[in-house]
């Protein structure tokens, strides 16, 4: 965790020092993106193992150059899973028979940087890494009767994408790309809430 | 800035479409998939010790603290229900002249005031709910050596209890060795009572002559 938070901090560094002066002048990309959610691992396993269609992902990025570019994303997902009736022993002597129904939503807000290296092509892949915090609510019910904690955690995302210009000259287009996140979470017996994201929807500029 | 005002007002619209598109674990829920059925019982009671059993034609109805003894067609449906599962796991019903090894209480409690009470609560006062005397022991008291450790009552429950009239004297108590709690929508409907109580014996193997 801490080498990861390193690079991310030597990557925005490298890319502040690298940034072109005429850059200052060009207009905020703002993208907007479908965000549909794969939960792996522990969070698969053990909470909802149900892919989410209902999230979306933003960002507002400043381009430092032609190649680099930095801002901040922001998100939301949500995670949800109804289980069969089941009889839990809760302890030695005591059993409930309950449909569980497990309910999460991520809110990450998040410092992101992006890097594409084909600036002449009509295409413009790029690779994407942000950091920052995970606003995480969770709510779990037997039957109709539930609770629920909110807690705040860490979150990183590596990604990659490919940008679709409406214009060859422009860098409004469509966009379509994939992260994968990395969420630490140390609650309710879990570890992290990690996922795999494939994501679609459009980039403007901002004037 | 005009822009970046419009951006910033579309995330708050895209927050607000998919924060309102969450599943909502509740409304998601059938009626049937709504209701819990907790049980509890004293692990170093060995239910074959005991033969009879006896059950009050009424049910009590604790509400918001205050309780009444209560006749309907919900309570008959409940304690018609009992008396079937009880007879199925091998206990004998006898009238409560007859000296019966067990007391069965079936009790709706209901909580609309204010804030919370804990199951705690509900055992606490149960001998003003269940006078001892009923059960022919004036002088004893209730003994619950067992507890609910998750679960608090907000609105209305139905409740079940298998009470030791064999060992009174010896425990100076009457001790609560069963209970079955049923919670969620329409379990207060006749028509349903069988499947309830059944879930409750279904989920309770150990209970049986």
């Amino acid at each position: 965790m801490k080498k990861i938070k390193i690079i991310f901090a030597a990557l925005l560094v490298l890319m502040f020092y690298s940034a072109k002066t005429d850059a200052q002048s060009q207009p905020l990309q703002f993208q907007l993106n479908y965000n549909y959610s794969f939960p792996t691992g522990n969070f698969k396993n053990d909470l909802v193992n149900e892919n989410s269609p209902r999230g979306f992902m933003g960002s507002l990025m400043y381009p430092f150059s032609p190649n680099w570019s930095a801002g901040l994303a922001y998100g939301f997902q949500d995670y949800y899973q109804k289980y069969p009736r089941t009889l839990y022993h809760l302890t030695k002597t005591q059993d409930i028979s309950a449909v569980l129904t497990n309910s999460l939503q991520t809110t990450p807000i998040m410092v992101k940087a992006k890097f594409s290296p084909s600036t002449n092509s009509f295409l413009k892949p790029y690779l994407s890494l942000a950091a920052g915090a995970n606003l995480v609510e969770y709510k779990q019910y037997y039957g109709e009767f539930g609770s629920s904690q909110s807690n705040f955690g860490f979150r990183v995302q590596g990604g990659l994408g490919l940008l679709v210009p409406f214009k060859k000259t422009s860098t409004s287009g469509i966009n379509i790309g994939a992260t994968y996140d990395y969420a630490p979470y140390h609650h309710i017996g879990l570890t992290k809430l990690n996922s795999v994201n494939v994501q679609g929807g459009i980039q403007v500029q901002l004037r | 800035m005009k822009k970046i005002a419009q951006a910033l007002l579309v995330v708050v619209g895209c927050t607000w479409l998919f924060t309102s598109c969450t599943k909502d674990p509740v409304s998601n829920l059938t009626t049937e998939e709504s209701r819990i059925y907790i049980t509890d019982h004293d692990s170093t009671v060995n239910f074959s010790n005991y033969n009879t059993y006896s059950i009050s034609d009424s049910i009590a109805v604790i509400d918001n603290g205050n309780s009444k003894h209560e006749s309907s067609a919900v309570g008959s449906a409940y304690i018609a229900a009992v008396k079937k599962y009880m007879n199925q796991a091998g206990f004998t019903l006898v009238s409560k002249s007859d000296h019966p090894d067990l007391g069965v209480d079936v009790t709706h409690i209901i909580n609309t005031s204010t804030g919370v009470i804990t199951y705690g609560d509900y055992w606490d006062n149960y001998g003003g709910y269940w006078d001892p005397y009923y059960w022919g022991y004036p002088d004893y008291s209730y003994y619950v050596p067992y507890g609910y450790s998750i679960y608090q009552v907000k609105e209305g429950a139905l409740s079940i209890d298998i009470l030791d009239l064999k060992n009174a004297s010896e425990n100076n108590n009457i001790n609560m060795i069963w209970t079955g709690l049923i919670r969620g929508s329409g379990i207060l409907d006749a028509g349903v009572a069988d499947s309830q109580v059944k879930a409750l014996f279904d989920q309770s193997p150990y209970l049986k002559k």
